[in-house]
């Protein structure tokens, strides 16, 4: 009996320094993750609830309006199609439509360019320090595409989403809305421009102003890199005004 | 015994912390799912879908219209010529390739903007719904942007002055109350920056069309 007691007195001091240096450590995350768990600071309430579920089905029923205007756009763009063979004044005016379409993002487009990537760091918010700064804003992603436009982009994408003179980036608390749709890191953004826009958009005052500075500070997830070729979706959306009437006839 | 009772007590330690330190990662990721917004976000965020939903129908009701004008025509038709150069009017009009006129708003500002305020201006300006805007006599397509030039602003390459006009055609009170609201672009630029803005309402505003060229150079179109 002696003897064994005195052989796992001899074990029980290694063991004891590793226990004890594991258990600290699940102690400390344990704490963390129940002191950061976001079931503790936030509670869904039920009018929450209820308007969440609304913003879902707003979001469907987006989805289904802009399906159908996809849809419909197409066919108008076949009979457009169909009548460029002839050379009469509608072909003329077809082959004009099919450039403005072109100028002003109406048509996918492939090219060359560039793809950046930004989305939330992955740091451990300090404590007392503001979350907000952790995560994208709606900033970041304005002060990255004025830098791709003001260095010569042709057209810009984020998350599928193809920009147009119409488009906003907006946010409300941290959902980011671009064009229509609600939108959720990570952010893709797709640029099609000449060669060099990757360098000429890293020196860019707009991008290294503010957007790069809280890259480096917080540690937001950056990647961006050149490609040889992208697509860019068409944008699908309302392009009738109800206000702005043309005072000329078409150029 | 001892050895094995060790190893999986090892492995035991391990997953526990693997587990807690993933929990821990994802808990510091953004709240970014709907039912996180607080009860004032979601209304706001119902506000907006409601209104761009209801701008969607209705293009897409023109554009159903349109198709049913070039079906009952045929493609070769006059009919279907003045329906497309009615569609060519729209699009250069939509992308600011054509000189548009309408109600709106315009705000004279005096002060140090820089392009940040300016860009942020245009920005809640199209997120209020305006369908054409112009800095003085430019007209904003889709890739102007204010940049700060050697002297001073610049969109589209022209000079923008301390003093400017944005002229903006949409709604003329859902103009103006997006940028009158408390909180909002206004108020929050008049925190940071001197400058003097006046807004107001007005039944007709004229914007030219846009003096650069849009078509792009090295992306072409996907047929």
């Amino acid at each position: 009996m002696s003897a064994r007691r005195g052989r796992r007195l001899l074990v029980r001091p290694q063991w004891a320094v590793s226990i004890a240096g594991a258990l600290a450590v699940i102690g400390f995350v344990g704490y963390a993750q129940w002191n950061g768990s976001p079931g503790r600071v936030q509670f869904a309430t039920s009018v929450q609830q209820v308007l969440a579920a609304q913003v879902g089905q707003l979001e469907q029923e987006q989805k289904d309006l802009r399906a159908q205007i996809a849809v419909a756009d197409a066919q108008v763009l076949a009979f457009q199609t169909a009548s460029t063979s002839s050379s009469s004044a509608l072909a003329d005016v077809n082959r004009r439509l099919a450039q403005a379409r072109l100028a002003v993002g109406l048509t996918r487009l492939r090219g060359p360019g560039v793809v950046i990537e930004i989305a939330d760091s992955k740091r451990v918010v300090p404590v007392g320090e503001n979350p907000a700064n952790y995560i994208v804003l709606v900033d970041d992603l304005r002060d990255i595409v004025v830098a791709l436009w003001a260095t010569g982009a042709e057209a810009i994408s984020i998350n599928g989403e193809r920009l147009v003179a119409t488009s906003s980036i907006y946010g409300v608390g941290a959902a980011v809305l671009v064009n229509t749709a609600f939108l959720s890191p990570p952010f893709r953004i797709e640029a099609i421009g000449s060669e060099g826009l990757l360098d000429r958009f890293q020196a860019n005052p707009a991008f290294r102003g503010r957007a790069a500075q809280r890259i480096s500070a917080f540690g937001l997830e950056f990647a961006s890199q050149p490609a040889a070729s992208l697509d860019l979706a068409a944008f699908v959306g309302n392009t009738r005004f109800r206000w702005a009437v043309p005072t000329a006839a078409a150029p | 015994m001892n050895g094995r009772l060790a190893r999986l007590s090892v492995f035991v330690v391990a997953v526990l912390i693997g587990a807690l330190a993933v929990g821990q990662l994802r808990s510091q990721a953004r709240l970014t799912e709907v039912s996180s917004l607080s009860a004032q976000e979601l209304s706001t965020l119902i506000e907006t879908l409601t209104a761009r939903n209801r701008e969607l129908r209705t293009g897409l009701a023109d554009i159903q219209a349109q198709l049913r004008q070039y079906q009952v025509s045929g493609p070769q038709s006059q009919s279907a010529l003045q329906v497309s150069r009615e569609d060519l009017r729209r699009i250069t009009a939509f992308g600011g390739l054509a000189a548009v006129n309408g109600q709106g708003i315009q705000m004279d500002v005096t002060g140090d903007l820089d392009a940040i305020a300016l860009n942020d201006l245009v920005n809640e300006l199209r997120n209020a719904g305006a369908e054409a805007i112009a800095v003085d006599g430019v007209r904003i397509n889709a890739r102007s942007v204010a940049i700060q030039g050697p002297r001073a602003l610049k969109v589209d390459g022209v000079d923008v002055g301390r003093s400017f006009r944005l002229s903006a055609i949409g709604s003329p009170d859902g103009l103006l109350s997006a940028m009158q609201r408390p909180g909002g672009i206004i108020s929050q630029l008049k925190l940071f920056i001197s400058a003097t803005i006046e807004i107001r309402q007005v039944q007709s505003v004229g914007l030219p069309a846009s003096a650069v060229s849009l078509l792009p150079v090295v992306g072409k179109p996907v047929e």
